[in-house]
Parts: structure tokens; C-alpha cells; sequence
């Protein structure tokens, strides 16, 4: 009786348990496998399934390109939205039909392509029967196309005005445009960028790798009516902005010394001019205007042969400026001292063939090196570069880095032309010493007065301060690792030298600035026809080269003006000079020299 | 013979009692407590159940509702961005030194040419102590040469009649302008015209 009860009492529950945990467990399993069917066997087919239902999209995360900004971070190329407009002429072609909601009739209005067509062109202001034809141009040669382009690259404004004529077979890709807020200001450097977005000129291409972006891309799952699934956003690949170029240019000096140079030319008449400043202590280009020059904003504005920088790509004879560096190398070489004098008149015949010519007429003068810097004198620094031996002053020129790039590498930048020592006539050899029969690009002839500045240290010049990236790394610093091409106590007597120039020249009184003591000198080289390669008669390159305050060089400028016709001589760039040093001076807050030059002997 | 007395009721003691204890187990209590258990729990199961079921409707509605309002959200984002688009590539060009020379110039302002200094720490003036000349050293208003296709067209802000003049070709064709003097001379003159809205301001230099 007993054993019946307990058996009745706990088997039947127990039977129970184990019945229905085998059912749970059997349905578990069930959907387990039910589970992996759908998870791993089939889930090809059902991913494509979906896939074919449009559940899943994807979309481009749009990276846009770096900027550029000058030395104080203010924006000279930044990235803007443009949009492309793009049609369906299929169904363009057959207009819109709207139907009217409170009209009983069936077949509502429809507008016509024509009609449509104008509308478009009202807004990207293009031709209407230009519009039009896209499409039926489109239509008549395939019915069924799908694809045509009415415009490119049109305003945020122009997008939004054609969206909301809410046309379905519109449609508008975007594209990433290019503004340059200051227009021509820099843009001689900046370079442009192509309607496609492709830099083609100038820094934008030099330094593409900094600027650069990449596209991202976003993959989601969408419903029916296309909202996204919340939590369904998976970015498969990162977007990544393109990093900032920073520039060693000040943007107002820049513009102030694109104005300057501007007139200049016009008042001169010239073909075109540059301005270069370069400060003295790191070879940072502070600006380098040139006239004319190219708005990255419309680059087609402007005759092609202009859109670059001739300042890097057009090497000229520098002329005079040169015999600054011939006494550099006579000092620093031991070749002869301040002291040494020559006897020169202004017409001369020199090492047998060579004839030797000043500028104007005088008798036989006893020049020091100074004198002869002061008179620009062709004949006396010829005499003085005879003492020089051929080979010592060719490798000082390359030292100086005449005949080699400059360290900034500029899209189409010259090395100029220096004949090997070997291939040096009699002619070569006098007129090298006063900068003629070799060429010299812009940035080489700063760049060697910088060395003089700079008491004899060469720094590379850079016009790029650094590249900082999206994640904030900063790569390109330019180098400052100088060389020392000549001694300091040449460099200084070098520098003194030039400061008389300053004051006992000719255009002492039209380049004095109150306060600072100024070294100067100027040049007036010959220009090679391009057609015979002969010199051009009466055609000049001048420039004037300088830097301020003399005592203690801040900053290098160099004016050049391209065959001036008003005044063809070296005056032609005084004006142009003094302002362009006065500006640069306040610019920087530059202190006054506390001092005055000190007079050195022109005669000995 | 006490003994087996003794040990009678103890071995018939346990019969008697047995059953009676029996009885009391089987009977009430445990059945009570059982019973009452299984209805709460299933009670609980099923209102739990149904619970999860609403909340997670509820929440399903939710997140529903947040994603169209996200999407609502999403769109008034993008137009404000192409507002803000539309309002930059306006106001581009309107920082650049070419308009606001050009307007510094229309109110009758110069670019002096020679800088003076003035030494805080003994009072000293440094530099030319003159001042400034009734002609800029750059014409920026007459003459703008850097040109910027941004502000063509567009008028000063200081002189709504003027706007940057693009001479870049023009000036060129007509050689060796007197420019400086007569341009400036124009733009100095056509100044105190120019205030037309907002108070008369004393011109100073």
C-alpha cells in the first residue's frame, strides 16, 4: 500500500518533467537548426534576397579637400560644394504631369519639357533653347537614355532653387569646388584646381599629397519608404579630410605688394614685375607678388602663359645685382681686401678680346670695391674678378646655389643657367662677374642675398611652413639647416658696402626710409631674344635687391620689372622698391636703426 | 514479566500512532500550500509575459517614432547646411584685402607711406614724424589690379555707387595713366557724398 503511493505520487511528475523538457528541448532544436539554416546555409540567398529588395544602401561619406592658409591661419583656398545637374531625358522628355487634387479630372496638366527646360536654364543661367536641346538631342539619338548632362559644378543656391522645382528626373551629384576668398592674392603660388577638382597648378598640385581627401562610405539597411533602420549604420570606410597647408606668406602683405607691383608695371609699362620678400634669419618667403597674375577662382580669365609663376619658371640675367656677389667671393676667397683698388675706365678692353663697357662715360677712376659697387662699374669689377681664379668663383656660385632648385621645389621651377667653368671664354669670364651670360630665377638671387644678410649662412628658402594632417600630425617643416658660404666678416663688409650703395648712388633720395639703414644694389641685365639668342636691343630686366634695417637684416626684397619702357634703367624700380621696404618694415613692427651708416670710400 | 508489559504499548503504541500522524500530513496544509503557489506564479508568468510584450511594443513604437523623428531632424540639418553653404559662397570674397582696401579707400583713407614710432619707454618718436601724405601709396580703389572674381560687381559697403573696378586689362591699354594723384583725387572727392545713410562722421587723419 505504501510502495503504490510513493510510485503514483513521484513517477508521474518526474514523467511528466522529463515529457515536456524533451518537447522544449526538441523545439529548441528545431529552431536551433531552423537557426543555422537561415544564418549559414542559406544566408547567401536571403542576404541577395534583401539585397534584391533594396532593403540594403549605402552612401558616400563625403571627405573634402584641405585648406591653405597663410602664416597667421587666415584661409587662402578652402573646399565648397558644387553641385553637377544631371537629367533622365526618357523621362524629361515627356514633362511632368500634376495632378490636381481638387479637380475631378483624370489626366491633371502637364508641363512640357520646353516649358521645364526654361525653367532649368532660369536658374543656372544658361540658354534655354541650350537646355532643351540636351535632352532632345539626347532622346534622338537613344530613346531610352538615361543620362545627360545639362550643368556642372553649380551653386549651393543654383541646387537648392532647381530642387525645389522638385523635378524627378533631376538629379544632382555632388562635387567638392574650390574658393579662394582673396582671389589673385597668392594665386601665382596657390595654383588652381581643374572644374573636376584635379589640382593643376602651383602648390594645390606641388603639394596634392597634403591636400588630398578620401571618400568614406556608410552601408545601411533602409525600410520600404527609405528611413534607415535605427542601428543598422555600419561605416565600412572611414571618410578622411584632407590635411591644412599652412604657408610662410602674409596675405595682406601679399595683396598690398600685388597692388604695388601692378602699378608699377602699368606705370612703367613693363611686360610683368615681381616682388619677392623673404625674411632674412630663416629664408621664409613672406610674400611673392607678380604681376600679372592668375584668380584660382577663374583661371581662364587669364592668358595661360600667365597662370603660373614666372619667378620659379623664368630664369633672366640678373645683371649688376651680381657684382655684389663677385666682391662677396674676391673677400671671402683672400683674393684682394676692401682696401685693394683697381683702375678702371668706362671703356675698356680686356684679356686680349674682351670688351668691357659701363653704363656712362667717365675717365680713369681708382676704384675700391665699394666705389665700384656704387658706380656699378662693368670694367672695375671685371678687373677685380681677374684676381679671382675662375674655379674658386664658379664653386662659390654654386654655392650660393646658382645653377640648382631652390629647397621649395616649385611645379615648373628653373635651375637656371650656369655654364660648367670649362666652357668659360674670355668674354664668359668678365661677364659673368657683373650677371651677364649665365641666368638666375628669382628665388636664387634672394637666396644669395639672404646669405648675405644672414651673415653668411645660407638658409634654404621655403614657402611652406608644415602640412597639418586631419589627426593632427604636421610633416613638410622646411629644413633649417643652413650652410656657411662666405665668413661672417665678409658678409658684414659685404653688407656695409652695399648700405653705401644705398646712400652714395644715384637713387639714394628716391629709396631713402627714414630711420633704417638700407643696403641695396641694383641691376640692369640684357635680355636674350628668345628667337635668335642674341641680346634684344633695348630691351632690360631690372631689379633692385635689398634688405633693411642693414644693421641687423630683417628682411630680403627684391623688385623685378620685366623691359619697363617709361624709364628702362634700374630707377625704373626705386618707387616700387621703397614702398615695398617701407610696407614690409611696418608689416613686421621692425625697429628703427638707432644708427647711421657709416661712410665708406668710393676712390682709393 | 514488567518487561513485556512495558514493551506492549510501546510496539502498539507506534501503530496507534502512525496513522493519526499520517492523517494530519496528507490532508490540508500541503495541499493548500501548493495549490495557492501555482495560480500566483502563473498568474505572474502570463502577466509578465503580456507586459514584455506591450513594453516592447511600446518601445518598438518608440524607436519607430525617434527614427522618423530623426529623420525629420536629419533633413532640417541638411537644409541649415545648405543655407549655411549658400551664405558662405555669398560672403566669400568679402573678407579679402582687395574689398576692404577698396572701402577703406572710398571713405577717403590712405596708406601712408613712411611708418612713425612712438617709444613707450621714454616718449621718443622714431621714424619720419611726419604726417601722412593726402595720397595712398597704392591705389586700391581706382586702380585694383589683384583681381578677385569673388567681389566683381559687388558694391562697397562704404560707397553702394562704386564697386572694385577689375582694371587689369583696362589700365594697361591706357599707358602711363597719371594714376595716383587723379585717381585718388576722384575717390577723395566723391567721398563726402558717399555718407548718405548713418550720422556724418568727422573726417580725421
Amino acid at each position: 500500500m505504501r510502495a503504490m503511493t510513493t510510485t503514483t505520487s513521484s513517477r508521474s511528475p518526474r514523467r511528466r518533467t522529463v515529457v515536456a523538457l524533451s518537447i522544449v528541448l526538441i523545439v529548441l532544436i528545431a529552431f536551433v537548426v531552423r537557426l543555422v539554416d537561415i544564418q549559414v546555409v542559406n544566408a547567401r540567398t536571403h542576404v541577395d534576397d534583401s539585397l534584391a529588395m533594396g532593403l540594403e544602401n549605402s552612401r558616400v561619406e563625403y571627405a573634402s579637400r584641405g585648406s591653405i592658409v597663410d602664416e597667421n591661419g587666415v584661409v587662402l583656398a578652402s573646399a565648397v560644394n558644387r553641385y553637377d545637374v544631371q537629367v533622365d531625358p526618357m523621362l524629361a522628355a515627356k514633362g511632368i504631369t500634376t495632378v490636381d487634387s481638387g479637380d475631378d479630372d483624370d489626366s491633371g496638366t502637364t508641363t512640357g519639357w520646353p516649358e521645364l527646360a526654361a525653367q532649368i536654364a532660369a536658374i543656372t543661367g544658361q540658354d534655354a533653347a541650350e537646355v532643351q536641346k540636351t535632352v532632345t538631342d539626347a532622346v534622338a539619338e537613344n530613346p531610352d537614355s538615361r543620362y545627360a548632362m545639362i550643368a556642372k559644378n553649380v551653386s549651393t543656391e543654383q541646387y537648392r532653387a532647381l530642387a525645389d522645382l522638385k523635378l524627378p528626373f533631376l538629379s544632382f551629384p555632388p562635387q567638392s569646388g574650390r574658393v579662394y576668398p582673396d582671389g589673385a592674392v597668392g594665386g601665382n603660388l596657390l595654383g588652381f584646381v581643374g572644374s573636376d577638382g584635379q589640382p593643376l597648378a602651383g602648390l594645390e598640385n606641388a603639394d596634392n599629397a597634403c591636400l588630398a581627401s578620401t571618400n568614406g562610405k556608410v552601408v545601411f539597411q533602409q525600410s520600404r519608404d527609405g528611413v534607415v533602420l535605427p542601428g543598422t549604420e555600419v561605416v565600412t570606410q572611414p571618410a578622411v579630410d584632407g590635411g591644412t597647408l599652412k604657408l610662410t606668406i602674409d596675405r595682406d602683405l601679399q595683396w598690398y605688394l600685388g597692388q604695388l607691383i601692378a602699378e608699377q608695371v602699368q606705370n612703367t609699362g613693363s611686360l610683368r614685375g615681381t616682388i619677392t620678400v623673404v625674411e632674412a634669419k630663416t629664408g621664409k618667403i613672406r610674400a611673392l607678388a607678380e604681376y600679372p597674375s592668375v584668380d584660382p577662382n577663374d583661371p581662364t580669365a587669364t592668358p595661360a602663359d600667365d597662370r603660373g609663376s614666372r619667378a620659379f619658371s623664368s630664369p633672366f640675367e640678373p645683371g649688376s645685382t651680381f657684382k655684389a656677389l663677385t666682391t662677396a667671393i674676391g673677400l671671402d676667397s683672400g683674393s684682394y681686401t676692401p682696401e685693394t683698388t683697381v683702375t678702371a675706365s668706362s671703356r675698356e678692353v680686356l684679356g686680349g678680346d674682351a670688351r668691357v663697357s659701363d653704363a656712362f662715360s667717365h675717365g680713369p677712376n681708382t676704384y675700391t670695391p665699394t666705389g665700384v659697387l656704387i658706380d656699378s662699374s662693368n670694367v672695375g669689377i671685371s678687373k677685380f674678378a681677374e684676381m679671382i681664379p675662375k674655379q674658386t668663383r664658379y664653386d662659390y656660385l654654386q654655392k650660393f646655389g646658382m645653377g640648382s632648385l631652390s629647397a621649395i621645389d616649385f611645379p615648373g621651377e628653373s635651375v637656371g643657367i650656369l655654364h660648367p667653368v670649362g666652357d668659360w671664354d674670355t668674354q664668359t669670364f668678365y661677364n659673368t662677374a657683373f650677371g651677364q651670360g649665365l641666368s638666375v630665377t628669382v628665388p636664387q638671387l634672394v637666396g644669395a642675398y639672404q646669405t648675405i644678410a644672414n651673415g653668411g649662412l645660407k638658409i634654404p628658402l621655403s614657402l611652406v611652413e608644415g602640412c597639418t594632417a586631419a589627426d593632427g600630425t604636421v610633416t613638410d617643416t622646411p629644413s633649417t639647416e643652413g650652410t656657411q658660404v662666405i665668413s661672417p666678416d665678409t658678409a658684414h663688409e659685404v653688407g656695409l658696402m652695399l648700405e653705401n650703395v644705398a646712400t652714395q648712388g644715384e637713387l639714394a633720395d628716391k629709396i631713402a626710409i627714414p630711420g633704417y639703414r638700407l643696403a641695396i644694389k641694383t641691376g640692369t641685365g640684357e635680355k636674350v631674344d628668345e628667337n635668335t639668342g642674341a641680346y634684344k636691343p633695348d630691351a632690360y630686366f631690372t631689379t633692385m635687391i635689398g634688405f633693411a634695417p642693414a644693421d641687423d637684416p630683417q628682411y630680403v626684397v627684391a623688385v623685378n620689372l620685366d623691359e619697363p619702357r617709361t624709364v628702362k634703367s634700374s630707377a625704373a624700380t626705386a618707387p616700387a622698391f621703397q614702398k615695398a621696404m617701407t610696407q614690409v618694415l611696418k608689416t613686421y613692427r621692425v625697429i628703427p636703426s638707432g644708427t647711421t651708416t657709416p661712410e665708406l670710400p668710393k676712390f682709393g | 514479566m514488567s518487561a513485556s508489559p512495558a514493551i506492549d504499548p510501546r510496539i502498539t503504541a507506534p501503530d496507534r500512532s502512525t496513522p493519526a500522524r499520517e492523517r494530519r500530513l496528507t490532508a490540508v496544509p500541503t495541499t493548500a500550500r501548493r495549490r495557492a503557489p501555482r495560480r500566483l506564479f502563473g498568474v505572474i508568468a502570463v502577466a509578465g509575459a503580456l507586459t514584455i510584450v506591450l513594453v516592447q511594443m511600446g518601445l518598438g513604437i518608440l524607436t519607430t517614432q525617434s527614427s522618423f523623428e530623426i529623420a525629420a531632424l536629419t533633413q532640417q540639418q541638411r537644409d541649415l547646411t545648405y543655407q549655411k553653404q549658400i551664405l558662405n559662397d555669398e560672403s566669400a570674397g568679402l573678407s579679402s584685402p582687395q574689398y576692404l582696401a577698396a572701402n577703406a579707400a572710398a571713405l577717403g583713407m590712405v596708406i601712408d607711406e613712411s611708418p612713425t614710432y612712438l617709444r613707450l619707454s621714454d616718449g621718443a618718436v622714431i621714424g619720419s614724424g611726419k604726417p601722412a601724405d593726402t595720397t595712398s601709396s597704392v591705389d586700391a580703389m581706382g586702380r585694383g589690379s589683384v583681381r578677385n572674381a569673388l567681389i566683381a560687381g559687388v558694391p562697397l559697403v562704404t560707397d553702394p555707387s562704386a564697386a572694385t573696378t577689375e582694371t587689369g586689362a583696362a589700365a594697361t591699354s591706357a599707358p602711363a595713366a597719371p594714376a595716383p594723384d587723379a585717381a585718388t583725387g576722384t575717390a577723395e572727392s566723391t567721398t563726402p557724398p558717399s555718407i548718405s545713410d548713418g550720422l556724418p562722421t568727422p573726417a580725421t587723419r
